[in-house]
């Protein structure tokens, strides 16, 4: 765990422009989405244009950690030490989270443009750029407290966003969502509490020297992960994760769906690394939990009447999987070679179902746009209008389902290695189950926009470039089937 | 030199198909002449190649890797074959004259019919020429399989009801036939690890299913060679086709089922399993049960062609236990196998002559009606065993046997002989009370005549080894010539005593087909019982079903329920949060303190 | 000197677990809120006595002033007939769901409390050593088990914060005053009111789409629920 999540020294310094870049992902996004609640883009390219820097300064942090190694950053302001590190696992998961965000705000002014939400939409920006600022804060931090102060500021600011569409559907359930994520917060916090009374530790690196396993860190262990699951939307605490998708605007949806859940989800899994480095029976439960979310999400979607239920809840059958992982990637009963291999399949996995769930919102929300139909029913007769929408949704969901080439079926292969490995059949079943399933409800919607003779209605034009960013990012997915390698040897870098 | 004449053998009769297609393309309907000189020469260079000598080729581009041969067998036999082709190709042409005027007079039908058999004539000889001269099992099941799907359209060529139904017991039967050559091909191929027929028949002595492989193929080429049980379509197709496709179907094409035998049975092998002999002796036994049961049941046939098939069944049947000999009697084989050669020879030419004969029954040329008759008798006399190269053949193999002390089954040969001499008599006899003069033509005859003479000489051409042939002495001949006129008495006393008690309409209504009758009253009954068991299984399907239906959706009801689940999880999402939190704290617990 | 100080300490931890107790199970909507204000100076009070003057302050501004503002910022926007009958939350539960609420309110208190009793072993001699740490346990527990219950959103948001007054007070009350827990409650106030600020927000523009029914059913958008 400690290399895992570069929880130790760095052998040498970051170079100098380490320390622009790490100010630039963290201050560049709010500053730039401010900007945009100012100009408010209607086109494209000025949020491409906006949004280079950024990806310049991740790749940048990147380019620095191949070359030195770790990345640490340390400040103590008045008494409270403030910590950062730059591993390659962080810095996987923060170029996800900075081409997704960008493909998503590429993506926003075509969508505002065609749905015409009136002028509080301008406020979305601003938001956006809180979000990916906190993720990447997330991403990054390594003491409680900074991880505490991001994980609040990624809630707050998504609770703003997805109720940014001001219907009373979205108001009641992102109220529901604000106010089950502050509680969730506080159990997370009430955990820390009782870390930081025992041990006095905010600082991870020098906690994981200290802890032990005593009924503190236990019941800290405890409310932390039912703090962080209920955040992260794990089974069978995700029933707010529906409705907040079905009424959020389409990138919004898609930046929550394939980033902020999983930001709890790291954070779940690197606090129980340290705290439960031999925990058996805690892991396995989750991953018991998991095989029923594989399956429940699965037939949740399977029933859905409207695509972005589906898409939603197909979220809760997806993060299954990565439950599913937890007795491979914690306790030290688990032997090295699955425990890798398990290891490269969750974040695989993890990195995989954002950019193809963030492609799949994206074609659902321009088949919404476009029919003008929210309901799965509505698709009939689309797939001679809008192939190429369809088209996208098929590709995405050749990454859900796990089929060759995409990284979902890389990061299922590993899984399944990992778990045959360790003899949990069960286990295999459910993954294999949930692959029927997704392919239930995929070929659904496939059956449905396939019926001919549907009237033809009049469709909405779509905006240029929405197409083809979500095409993008299925693309992308599979992409990261074809050169898993590169991602799982920056994963290993760190030495797993 | 040899291997150009083995690539126009082989090509030519593609080339002749191709030129018959793009005649139909290209010419009118009213200039077109079916079976040009062009024609006719499809088998020319098959037949020069088989007078070419001896040789061996290795394709290796050639699907499986070609191994192709002319040796001891193949040549005369493709000699044999090349040769009763090109007499029938040129019979055709006369046969065909009266046909193809009509077709130039506009007749739709009879264009369509000369059309289909001046195609698929080259391409069933050109598959016969692959079979004999192909060593390895591709080429030979291919040549096989060429002859026997393209012949179809000779036996169906005019039409008629009857013709459908000779054709439809030719093609169920040759299906059945080619299933089981494939299977045995394969099971030894597969077992044995060979793709030459040389491997397949070390390959059949090696197995230990031997046996059954062995079964599986004379079961299939016996559908060609007309083994009793499967000789049923004989009888139908023959008087059906016309009289030129008989002569090769009859001549050549059944002889190429005693080729495959020859071909891929271990004969004349020592040390054979018991399995192998004991088929031997099944195999004898049915060979002479045809011999004599198609010489009973043909002689009271009204069709002479029908008559001829009956024959043909009989003589194959004779040749059929002396190939058994080769696997119940190894020793006999290569003393005999020249004789067998021989004898397939003659008969392939003489019933060609025979057939051929028919048709100029049909169409006297005006010549005196006992020198033509005479003529007409000519090879079935030699048949007999009689005269010139029958006597020949038949002392060929006799000798053998004599050699080796088989006395029984060369009397019973001989009583067969009998058979054969009062077939031969009632055909005759049909034919001269179905005769019929005008619209002879000189092709027609000329084939003819070539066909009877080629077969009463059949020794002097035929490309033999050297001194496999010799002439019976003296003391002999009446031991070869007695059944001859002893057939013909029998058949003159039957008649008269039929005439006598004017019984004809009994006898008279045997249907040509013989147990095909039967096959097809069974089938029949087979069918209308699967018919009701599918209607019983249609009721089951319909019942499941339905009762799939049902549980799909009580199913899905549940689901749908079920799937309340989730409002409920989303309204206690606080209170699971809670639970869970306990939950893993006491899961934590337990762990730790145990 | 030192019996004194309990005897305020005490003092202070009784009136805190009575006002949260009354501010979380009131109906009277106004009225709780009140409660809460008073809640709020108490917990004022307690950082006063936890020598941590900067988060009394805090508390003052952040909990008193604009939290508790807020909640009456989302009562004015109720429709004005309220002005004759006042607010009431008058959604009934099951006794049953009540029960598991209380179960499990319970079961944290245990949970909590035998964390604290094994990180404080002077706990396990004299209980009234810390009398805020447990009332701030039982106001955990409480508030938890409040807002699982509870399906008004006010009320929810209400029991969320008083759950985050006493998480906060357990945090003080172990880990002491120094800076990082400090820091910590700092966030956590922020983060609160910035929460509730959105929340109340969220209320009112809840109550002027759809009247008062809607805060207090917490049905489905998508519509298949109750």
């Amino acid at each position: 765990m400690i290399w895992r999540f570069g929880l130790y020294e760095s052998t040498f310094e970051p170079q100098w422009y380490s320390h622009w870049a790490l100010l630039a992902i963290l201050v560049l996004p709010i500053f730039i989405g401010l900007l945009g609640a100012f100009f408010t883009p209607r086109r494209l390219f000025p949020v491409a244009l906006a949004c280079l820097p950024i990806l310049l300064a991740g790749a940048l942090l990147i380019v620095d950690y191949l070359q030195v190694g770790l990345l640490r950053w340390q400040w103590d302001i008045a008494g409270v030490e403030l910590s950062l590190r730059f591993n390659g696992l962080s810095g996987l998961m923060l170029m996800i989270t900075q081409w997704v965000g960008t493909a998503a705000a590429m993506y926003t002014p075509g969508h505002l443009q065609l749905t015409n939400p009136g002028k509080h939409a301008r406020w979305l920006w601003p938001l956006m750029g809180v979000l990916i600022s906190a993720l990447s804060l997330i991403w990054l931090a390594v003491d409680l407290l900074t991880l505490y102060a991001a994980l609040e500021l990624m809630g707050l600011a998504a609770v703003g966003m997805l109720l940014l569409s001001g219907k009373p559907d979205a108001l009641k359930a992102g109220m529901r969502y604000l106010l089950l994520a502050l509680v969730g917060s506080l159990a997370y916090l009430l955990g820390v509490a009782l870390l930081l009374g025992y041990w006095g530790e905010l600082d991870l690196k020098s906690l994981v020297e200290v802890v032990e396993p005593s009924p503190v860190s236990w019941v800290a262990a405890a409310l932390i992960g039912a703090g962080l699951a209920l955040k992260a939307a794990l089974f069978p605490l995700h029933g707010w994760l529906t409705p907040v998708h079905e009424n959020a605007w389409t990138p919004v949806s898609a930046l929550h769906a394939a980033l902020v859940i999983k930001a709890s989800l790291f954070m779940l899994i690197m606090l129980w690394g340290i705290l439960l480095p031999d925990a058996l029976f805690a892991p396995r439960l989750v991953a018991w939990l998991g095989m029923l979310a594989i399956v429940w999400g699965g037939l949740i979607a399977w029933r859905a009447e409207s695509l972005k239920t589906l898409v939603a809840s197909s979220t809760v059958g997806q993060l299954g999987y990565l439950m599913v992982a937890f007795p491979l990637l914690l306790g030290s009963a688990v032997s090295p070679l699955p425990g890798a291999l398990a290891w490269e399949g969750f974040w695989l996995q993890l990195m995989g179902h954002s950019l193809a769930k963030a492609a799949m919102f994206m074609a659902v929300g321009n088949l919404i746009i476009a029919t003008g139909e929210s309901s799965i029913k509505g698709l009939a007769g689309t797939s001679r209008r809008l192939p190429l929408s369809l088209l996208i949704f098929g590709i995405a969901s050749v990454t859900l389902m796990g089929l060759p080439p995409s990284a979902g079926f890389t990061a299922k292969w590993l899984l399944l290695q990992a778990m045959v490995m360790t003899q949990q059949w069960v286990a295999v079943a459910a993954l294999l189950i949930g692959t029927l399933l997704t392919a239930a409800y995929v070929f659904r919607v496939f059956r449905y926009s396939f019926d001919e003779t549907a009237p033809r209605h009049q469709y909405q034009p779509l905006a240029p470039g929405m197409d083809l960013i979500a095409l993008c990012l299925a693309l992308a997915a599979f992409a990261l089937g074809l050169l898993a390698h590169l991602p799982l040897a920056l994963l290993q870098g760190g030495g797993a | 030199m040899i291997t150009l004449l083995l690539l126009a053998a082989l090509l030519w009769p593609l080339c002749v198909a191709g030129s018959t297609v793009w005649q139909a393309y290209r010419t009118p309907a009213a200039s077109r002449d079916y079976f040009p000189l062009l024609w006719i020469s499809a088998s020319w260079p098959a037949l020069l190649l088989a007078f070419s000598g001896e040789v061996q080729w290795t394709i290796d581009a050639w699907m499986l890797g070609g191994y192709w041969e002319l040796n001891t067998l193949s040549r005369p036999w493709l000699a044999f074959t090349a040769l009763l082709w090109s007499l029938a190709a040129a019979h055709a042409r006369g046969y065909f004259s009266a046909e193809q005027r009509k077709a130039q007079a506009g007749d739709q039908g009879a264009q369509r019919r000369c059309q289909r058999l001046a195609l698929l004539w080259p391409l069933t000889l050109l598959g016969n020429v692959l079979l004999i001269i192909a060593q390895d099992i591709a080429s030979f099941y291919l040549g096989f399989a060429l002859m026997t799907f393209a012949a179809y359209a000779l036996v169906l060529h005019s039409g008629s009801n009857e013709a459908r139904l000779g054709a439809r017991a030719y093609l169920a039967l040759a299906v059945i036939g080619e299933g089981l050559i494939l299977g045995g091909l394969l099971w030894v191929a597969g077992s044995a690890e060979t793709l030459t027929l040389k491997g397949v028949r070390e390959g059949i002595v090696a197995a230990d299913d031997g046996a059954l492989m062995a079964l599986l193929l004379w079961l299939g080429f016996g559908v060609k060679a007309g083994v009793i049980g499967l000789h049923v379509w004989l009888p139908l197709a023959h008087p059906v086709a016309p009289a030129p496709a008989s002569a090769v179907l009859s001549g050549a094409m059944i002889k190429a089922g005693l080729l495959g035998w020859i071909n891929v049975l271990p004969l004349g092998v020592d040390g054979l399993s018991p399995a192998l002999i004991q088929l031997g002796n099944i195999m004898l036994v049915a060979g002479l049960a045809a011999a004599f049961g198609a010489a009973l049941y043909g002689v009271w046939q009204r069709h002479p062609k029908a008559v001829l098939a009956y024959s043909s069944i009989s003589q194959m049947g004779m040749l059929t236990a002396m190939v058994a000999m080769g696997l119940a009697a190894p020793d006999v084989w290569s003393l005999i196998l020249p004789g067998v050669v021989l004898f397939a020879a003659h008969h392939a030419l003489a019933k060609g002559a025979l057939f051929l004969g028919t048709s100029i029954s049909e169409h006297m040329p005006r010549w005196p009606q006992p020198l033509l008759f005479a003529l007409i008798a000519l090879p079935g006399v030699s048949l007999t065993g009689a005269l010139a190269a029958g006597m020949l053949s038949k002392w060929s193999v006799k000798s053998a046997l004599y050699e080796m002390h088989h006395e029984g089954l060369i009397m019973l040969l001989t009583w067969a002989a009998i058979g054969t001499s009062a077939l031969v008599s009632v055909c005759v006899w049909r034919q001269w009370q179905q005769r019929h003069s005008g619209g002879s033509d000189a092709f027609q005859w000329g084939a003819w005549l070539t066909a009877l003479i080629a077969a009463l000489v059949t020794p002097i051409w035929l490309p033999l080894p050297v001194g496999s042939v010799e002439v019976p002495p003296a003391s002999e001949w009446l031991s070869l010539s007695w059944p001859f006129p002893v057939g013909v008495m029998v058949v003159v006393v039957g008649v008269l005593i039929g005439a006598g008690w004017r019984r004809h309409a009994v006898v008279q209504t045997l249907p040509a087909g013989d147990l095909w009758w039967l096959y097809s009253d069974l089938t029949l009954r087979g069918l209308r019982a699967l018919r009701v068991i599918a209607r019983a299984c249609e009721k089951v399907k319909m019942a499941s079903v339905t009762f799939s239906l049902a549980l799909e959706r009580t199913l899905m009801g549940h689901l749908k329920r079920g799937l309340f689940a989730e409002a409920w999880m989303r309204h206690h999402g606080s209170g699971l949060m809670m639970a869970f939190a306990v939950i893993l704290a006491l899961l934590l617990m337990w762990e730790g303190l145990r | 000197m030192i019996a004194s100080i309990d005897y305020v300490e005490v003092g202070v931890a009784f009136c805190l677990v009575a006002a949260a107790l009354a501010c979380l199970f009131d109906r009277h909507l106004k009225r709780a809120s009140s409660l809460f204000l008073l809640f709020a100076l108490l917990m004022s009070l307690s950082w006063w006595l936890f020598d941590a003057p900067g988060l009394a302050l805090a508390e003052l501004v952040l909990g008193l002033t604009l939290t508790g503002g807020s909640f009456f910022y989302a009562l004015n926007a109720f429709p004005a007939t309220a002005e004759k009958v006042p607010h009431y939350d008058r959604s009934l539960h099951r006794w049953s769901h009540k029960v598991v609420r209380a179960v499990l309110a319970l079961a944290w208190s245990v949970m909590i409390g035998g964390a604290i009793w094994f990180l404080l072993p002077d706990m396990a001699y004299s209980p009234t050593e810390h009398p805020l740490i447990i009332a701030a346990v039982v106001i955990v527990a409480t508030a938890m088990g409040a807002f699982a219950l509870h399906r008004h959103m006010l009320r929810r948001l209400m029991a969320f914060n008083v759950l985050g007054s006493g998480v906060f007070l357990l945090l003080a009350g172990m880990a002491g005053t120094m800076p990082g827990s400090q820091a910590l409650i700092s966030v956590g106030l922020t983060i609160a009111w910035l929460g509730t600020l959105l929340g109340v927000l969220l209320i009112r523009q809840l109550v002027s789409l759809e009247g008062l029914l809607a805060l207090e059913s917490d049905s489905d958008a998508t519509g298949h629920a109750q």
